[in-house]
């Protein structure tokens, strides 16, 4: 069946921070959706459905607290619905978005979505919750100890040590340091990240995302609508979600359901996305990658799903060798990634925008030279469900 | 604009209370996705993507949809969650299936009651400044609004108890064993206790599929979507006039634009609504364009909306017959779903060609939704 394409006409983003004491959460919301809307050179009554984007209500301490962002995004008695995937949700709100546009029934579609992690208190405290009350959540696991059992078992299957996790915050760093919208901007060295103190060996501070403040919008839209309207576009080419088990221990037992050193489901998710796209060597094909990695040490694993190197464990050799820096043979998080913003509700959507403002050629200080194929993943849950994306200019 | 591909809903499993203690909850999840993959004829083998949707603080968990991997066949599948709504994983299914890029969706929600006090977690949900230190629950937002409806109709209040009764009835034949109760705690005024049921724990799950794939199965008993609306009101219950019901209205016209309904009270064969109260009935039945405002007394007294009458609603006996709180709209849809497939049980009625279904939920039915269904295929 031919399809209209869909594409990304409009983004928003807010200059992330810890704090945000000047804008309550819906003007975080609206702030995105201002900017995306400007960006995309329509009013509001132009977007005819809107996907909310908002993970663990209990960040915000209001459950349902999508209800309170309604006038935020222009959604009175328009279609608006929310998507919650855990830190995967601002890609599956994309993804959500691209389906209400896919489905015909819409031509301009709006996903948007704000977080105050920074305000939270301890997002620790929050994310433990996500795990089964009577087995997992006493151990006691949180994001962070869960992704160093994750970073133990691929120091000891590819040699990975804790400068090679520091390489990828120095990276990463450096990065934002171009990019205005970043929250961690300060660039650091090796030496830094390894005199930081540790919060679950192997993962130190400065191996740590942030947790940040902002929000962000996009804008969809078909093909005929673009077309119609002489609107600049890029174009969602390829995308899907994979999950795997729940259950932590049935990752790092005898015989693992889906082996934690890695992300599974994501190189099963990007096999389906690629597909989609028709890449068949996305080592060769990829211009440029914003890949979801909330802990240095994930970035290896991640970058190996997406299938940027030929096997698993490699990236950590071509990561020295700064083939995933600005300037190398794929750059890696130009944006500075999840390693330097965490918004959840939107980090994985901010994944999308980076990818599109790449391939778009708009990305500012960090653009890639030439990208004009991109890929984003999110990550939610308990490194469990995962979101990919191709994008194309 | 019509959808690409027009979804069938080839399976569905209602369970609309289910006893606590011998099963967990991931294990009602299973059981009720199985059952409606069993009534579509499939294996979960056959399932392309999969939208669920509970609410995080009901569930006493984070992020509610982690623990649906296991127990609805997410492992390895693309897996969404719409914690907004209940019949928003419906529309999120058949959406993704209106696209042209999945052949099948499962649909699943559930909605526990071991919360401590389910008007505390719903309290959670108003904002922490103004609306939670009413304070503001579920019950005290249809009670506001009930009070403004009979405020603007002043007959609403015989009305709605003529609703409740026939709902009532209906449950009685829908449900041969029921252990009717009014809601648990304090009621607000004006909603009685009969007008209201206590929640309970239910799930629900329905299966869609495309086209290609119903014809290459075989699938005779399917409810095909006609047409489908949503919408919202704003949050703040100040910013609402909660005598009327204008995000239904919304609902309504899309919904009805893609069914190519023009008249909407001699549309259908029967209708499911959300009567969390039967006040929120009555909102329906204006806002859906089948009943104006100064008829409700007359024609909910005459049996216009009973079986046998005119347009029966609610011949599941609906949320005043059984109350799992988060899933109550997606059961409506699957009753809907089922009545046209010929597979509503002992309250089937006959000879059902064309449905309604109406999905509200939220303070003061902030989210609404109207789901056309026909036998017919479009052609």
């Amino acid at each position: 069946m031919s399809l209209d394409r869909v594409g990304i006409i409009g983004i928003g983003q807010s200059e992330f921070r810890s704090r945000r004491d000047d804008a309550s959460y819906p003007d975080l919301v609206r702030e995105g959706v201002s900017r995306a809307m400007a960006d995309a050179g329509l009013e509001l009554d132009a977007v005819q459905a809107v996907v909310y984007s908002l993970s663990p209500d209990a960040m915000l301490g209001i459950g349902n607290a999508e209800r309170l962002g309604v006038d935020a995004v222009g959604g009175r008695n328009k279609p608006f619905l929310r998507i919650n995937t855990g830190g995967a949700t601002g890609i599956s709100s994309v993804a959500a978005a691209y389906y209400h546009v896919a489905s015909g029934m819409f031509d301009v579609v709006m996903t948007a979505g704000a977080d105050k992690i920074g305000e939270c208190g301890d997002s620790q405290t929050v994310l433990n919750k996500i795990w089964d009350p009577s087995y997992e959540r006493p151990l006691p696991l949180g994001t962070i100890n869960m992704l160093a059992m994750s970073g133990v078992r691929y120091m000891q299957q590819y040699g990975m040590t804790e400068e090679d996790m520091a390489l990828v915050t120095v990276k990463n760093r450096q990065h934002a340091s171009l990019n205005p919208k970043a929250h961690l901007r300060k660039v650091v060295t090796v030496d830094e990240v390894m005199e930081s103190r540790y919060i679950s060996w192997p993962i130190k501070l400065l191996d740590c995302c942030p947790q940040s403040s902002g929000g962000a919008a996009i804008i969809l839209a078909s093909e005929t609508f673009i077309r119609d309207n002489r609107l600049d576009a890029v174009w969602i080419t390829g995308l899907s979600h994979t999950a795997e088990t729940y259950w932590m221990g049935d990752r790092m037992g005898v015989n693992p359901t889906a082996e934690h050193s890695g992300a599974h489901a994501l190189g099963r998710s990007f096999e389906k996305t690629y597909r989609q796209a028709g890449i068949t060597d996305p080592a060769k094909q990829v211009h440029v990658a914003e890949l979801y990695a909330p802990f240095s040490n994930t970035e290896f694993h991640a970058i190996d799903a997406a299938r940027l190197v030929s096997k698993h464990g490699e990236s950590i050799g071509r990561l020295r060798d700064g083939e995933f820096s600005i300037g190398g043979r794929i750059p890696v998080n130009p944006s500075g990634g999840t390693l330097c913003t965490n918004a959840i509700a939107v980090t994985a959507m901010a994944r999308v925008a980076e990818t599109a403002l790449q391939v778009w050629g708009r990305a500012g200080a960090h653009q890639v030279k030439g990208a004009k194929l991109g890929i984003a993943s999110g990550n939610g849950g308990d490194h469990q469900i995962f979101g990919t994306m191709v994008i194309e200019a | 604009m019509g959808m690409r591909v027009q979804p069938g809903v080839i399976g569905c499993a209602i369970r609309p209370v289910i006893a606590t203690g011998a099963r967990s909850l991931e294990e009602i999840m299973y059981d009720t996705a199985q059952a409606a993959l069993a009534d579509a004829g499939l294996t979960t083998d056959d399932i392309d993507g999969i939208v669920v949707a509970s609410n995080d603080q009901f569930d006493g968990r984070a992020i509610a949809v982690m623990m649906a991997s296991g127990s609805v066949g997410g492992v390895d599948r693309d897996i969404l969650s719409t914690p907004s709504a209940s019949e928003h994983a419906f529309i999120m299914g058949a959406l993704r299936v209106a696209s042209g890029q999945f052949r099948t969706q499962l649909v699943v929600s559930w909605s526990p009651t071991e919360v401590s006090s389910m008007p505390e977690a719903q309290r959670l949900g108003a904002d922490p400044y103004f609306h939670r230190a009413l304070p503001l629950d579920e019950m005290s937002a249809h009670a506001l609004q009930a009070s403004a409806v009979e405020r603007s109709q002043p007959d609403a209040r015989a009305a709605a108890a003529a609703v409740a009764e026939k709902n009532r009835t209906h449950g009685r034949l829908a449900w041969p064993d029921p252990v009717l109760q009014p809601a648990a705690g304090p009621l607000r005024w004006p909603i009685m206790p009969a007008m209201t049921s206590a929640p309970v724990t239910g799930s629900v799950a329905m299966v869609l599929a495309a086209p290609d794939f119903i014809a290459e199965r075989g699938l005779t008993d399917v409810a095909w979507l006609r047409g489908m609306g949503w919408a919202t009101e704003p949050s703040f219950l100040g910013d609402r006039d909660l005598a009327t019901a204008p995000a239904l209205v919304a609902a309504a016209r899309q919904a009805y634009a893609a069914a190519g309904i023009t008249d909407a009270a001699t549309a259908f064969d029967l209708v499911e609504v959300t009567d969390a109260t039967p006040y929120a009935e009555l909102l329906a039945y204006e806002a859906l364009s089948l009943c104006p405002r100064a008829e409700w007394a007359a024609r909910s007294e005459d049996g216009s909306f009973a079986r046998g009458g005119r347009l029966p609603v609610n011949l599941s006996g609906g949320v005043l017959t059984w109350n799992p709180v988060f899933c109550t709209g997606l059961i409506r849809i699957a009753e809907v779903a089922n009545q046209i497939r010929g597979r509503a049980g002992t309250h089937q009625a006959a000879g059902v060609r064309n449905g309604l279904a109406q999905a509200g939920s939220g303070f003061a039915m902030q989210y609404q939704s109207a789901v056309v269904f026909s036998q017919e295929a479009r052609s």
